[in-house]
């Protein structure tokens, strides 16, 4: 219905999104996304269900792990499937529960090119002005480690934990997270800082549903975030 | 404070630091050795000569030979803990990797 534009609807850019077990929305998260944009790739982080196969029936290319790795290492898997495709130049990670809104990266995408950046994180909250949607503990808690944090204070970063992220080709010829676990987020927020990556945020809009709630993770995971962070070598 | 006190404090940091700065280079695993043999000699001795733990102990400040092993004990085990952490982290990573090879090996594209 949409082969008009097909050619011409941004193909340079690639939309990587990690999933693990996802089946009940995968399918509705990768079409919505390919309303915009034609490049999706989708990592099947070793599921148990059939979040693959849908994803690939939606029109998303499939890279799938053996075994389960952990968010940061699909990031990683996919970011390597995309970088490695011919013409991209821009790539945004994106979060299979539905939780962000495609006309956030639209704009984020805007301004990735207009402020001459390499990377743009995605916040919940700039202004000051916190989101009454997100839930109040959660909101503590992620304040709590951003200020614990003299790097995202110094990048002016408010909200490192923020799944929506888009950057160009440099970042991701030098990214390169070993994280596994729920700890990339920081890690990711390392490199930028380590490689003297130019970046920003853009406040986007969170969609808290009952899914992507009960999908997300625990507070305590915190406590592992801040270990690993703290133990982070830099071997390769 | 104690001289133990200080010693087990310092001992700690030390194991640390060294842990964390040259792990995995060849001298370090080497030095890992000598120590592991130092250990497995004066582990002897103590079997043999029980009591002169209980020298050395009054030497550092402590009452009994048994006190200052547990001391030392705890020491090496926390060593060992965080070894094995760091060692599980790296075998981690390559395993990911290989993870990783396979899958974009198996890439798939949607058809149309």
């Amino acid at each position: 219905m949409y082969f008009w534009c097909i050619d011409s609807r941004y193909p340079d850019v690639w939309i990587v999104v990690p999933a693990f077990n996802e089946a009940t929305v995968i399918g509705d998260v990768i079409a919505d996304v390919r309303t915009v944009f034609d490049h999706v790739v989708c990592v099947d982080d070793g599921s148990s269900d059939d979040t693959g196969a849908l994803a690939l029936r939606a029109g998303a290319h499939l890279v799938r792990h053996p075994v389960n790795l952990g968010q940061g290492a699909a990031i990683q898997t996919g970011v390597e499937y995309a970088r490695s495709q011919p013409g991209a130049e821009v790539f945004v990670t994106f979060d299979a529960d539905g939780q962000h809104r495609v006309k956030d990266v639209l704009r984020i995408i805007d301004k990735l090119t207009a402020e001459d950046v390499d990377v743009v994180i995605g916040t919940r909250f700039a202004d000051h002005g916190v989101r009454s949607d997100v839930p109040l503990i959660k909101r503590v808690v992620l304040r709590t480690a951003v200020f614990l944090s003299p790097r995202n204070r110094r990048l002016g970063l408010s909200d490192a934990h923020n799944g929506l992220r888009v950057f160009n080709r440099r970042v991701a010829e030098g990214l390169d997270i070993t994280m596994s676990g729920m700890g990339h987020a920081s890690e990711f927020v390392a490199l930028i800082d380590e490689n003297g990556w130019r970046v920003t945020e853009e406040p986007v809009e969170i969609l808290y549903t009952a899914y992507s709630k009960s999908k997300g993770q625990p507070l305590v995971n915190g406590v592992n975030i801040l270990f690993d962070g703290f133990l982070r070598g830099r071997k390769s | 404070m104690n001289w133990i006190q200080g010693l087990v404090i310092a001992a700690v940091i030390a194991l640390l630091v060294f842990l964390l700065r040259s792990r995995g280079s060849v001298q370090a695993r080497a030095w890992v050795k000598v120590g592991y043999v130092l250990f497995v000699v004066a582990g002897i001795y103590a079997v043999l000569r029980p009591n002169d733990t209980t020298v050395v102990a009054h030497w550092v400040g402590v009452g009994r030979g048994t006190d200052l092993m547990l001391y030392l004990l705890i020491v090496v085990f926390a060593y060992t803990t965080l070894n094995t952490y760091l060692h599980f982290r790296d075998v981690e990573l390559r395993y990911t990797r290989l993870a990783r090879a396979i899958a974009l090996e198996g890439a798939q594209r949607p058809e149309s």
